[in-house]
């Protein structure tokens, strides 16, 4: 049958070029789409196999200018987060040192990363420190840079929420206005000391520097 | 007498593909549209920098008046950890290379080409004072290895600060799953 058909082709082709005499009035016409397809594809593969949809990201950190004269802090407005070299991380308000002061009954306490950021809204919003929170963080310099990103992160997500809870209070400004409470941001980054790891270890954190244990 | 009907042997067929094209146009376009592709202090880079995540309060990378401080620990020896600058205006990196007096000739040389160099402290120090003087609007940007120690870090982060350059970022990988 089908060597037939094949057989029968010419002769049908012939029968309809006999028949159709009549041309056909052309409405439209027909452009060979294939290379463009194919190109187009081709073009399409390219684009589809190189691009990143991923695009790194920035974060952004202002840091205190250095100054030379000493400033005066209220302990109780003072919150510090360690990150040891371990990847721990403590917190205190205040100081610790007990060897300047052994009545001192301030304790770093551990917290988990992630947990951040309910600490720092919590710490920046208790009412008789409102607003004037300076948080410090202390970097062990064997830390990894990926954790201190990661608190920097958690911070940075804590200051969403404590902007927005603020605004919600009004103040009085200078010119006699009732305005939404601006939020004043006081942070610094610095490096954990050997003064630091040791208050840490008198107050029974384990394991701060490599160097202690040994 | 009516001619019977010869059916043609079908010998293949024709499909539409109008639609395909449709659809595969328009994903092209927008793939085209959306295309950025790396600046050259990025083609430059050597290495690849598994970057640290974060996911509050993050921007695009900045493309123009960018300058790059690249952190990372060498492939060949993994306790060195290595500096290098980068900028992605080819202008600024001229204007440097050209009139900056504290440039060693062989750093001269290599800035011929590369948009990315290997610097030490000292010259890091010289070359963010540069890019300061050279570019107003400049904006740095710390990108580092997520594995590499914080000293690092700090190191870089004092340099900017004796050279009164305070505002800086950090090039993040935005979290994907929270």
């Amino acid at each position: 049958m089908a060597g037939g058909g094949a057989l029968g082709r010419p002769e049908s082709v012939k029968k309809g070029k006999k028949t159709n005499r009549k041309k056909k009035k052309r409405l439209g016409f027909h452009v060979d789409m294939t290379p463009l397809v194919d190109i187009t594809f081709l073009l399409l593969m390219f684009f589809l196999f190189t691009t990143t949809m991923l695009k790194p990201q920035v974060m952004e950190m202002r840091i205190p200018p250095e100054i030379y004269a000493q400033v005066e802090v209220k302990a109780s407005e003072l919150l510090t987060i360690c990150l040891l070299e371990d990847g721990r991380t403590y917190w205190y308000v205040g100081t610790i040192d007990i060897e300047k002061d052994p009545t001192n009954t301030n304790r770093p306490q551990l917290i988990k990363i992630d947990s951040i950021k309910y600490l720092a809204f919590e710490q920046n919003l208790k009412p008789n420190v409102k607003n004037r929170m300076i948080t410090l963080f202390k970097i062990d310099e064997k830390a990894k840079y990926d954790l201190m990103v990661s608190v920097l992160d958690q911070l940075n997500i804590a200051e969403m929420s404590i902007i927005e809870e603020l605004s919600k209070e009004t103040e009085v400004n200078e010119q006699g206005q009732s305005v939404p409470v601006q939020r004043k941001r006081k942070f610094t980054i610095s490096v954990l000391n050997e003064d630091d790891k040791k208050q840490l270890t008198n107050t029974g954190v384990e394991g701060v520097s490599k160097d202690v244990i040994q | 007498m009516p001619v019977p009907k010869i059916r043609k042997k079908r010998m293949g067929f024709v499909i539409d593909m109008t639609p395909l094209v449709d659809i595969t146009f328009l994903l092209l376009v927008f793939l085209m549209f959306t295309t950025k592709f790396k600046s050259e202090a990025e083609a430059d880079q050597q290495f690849t920098i598994a970057r640290p995540f974060a996911s509050a309060d993050t921007a695009k990378l900045p493309e123009k008046d960018l300058a790059l401080i690249n952190i990372d620990i060498d492939d060949k020896n993994p306790t060195d950890t290595a500096y290098y600058f980068g900028w992605t205006n080819t202008s600024d990196r001229d204007t440097i290379r050209d009139t900056y007096p504290d440039l060693p000739e062989e750093l001269r040389k290599t800035l011929q080409v590369e948009m990315l160099v290997r610097v030490d402290t000292i010259m890091l120090s010289h070359l963010i004072k540069a890019t300061k003087a050279v570019n107003r609007n400049a904006i740095f940007a710390i990108d580092a290895d997520k594995d590499v120690n914080f000293k690092y870090i700090n190191t870089v982060i004092n340099i900017m600060n004796k050279n009164n350059q305070r505002v800086f970022n950090y090039v993040t990988q935005k979290r994907t799953s929270e």
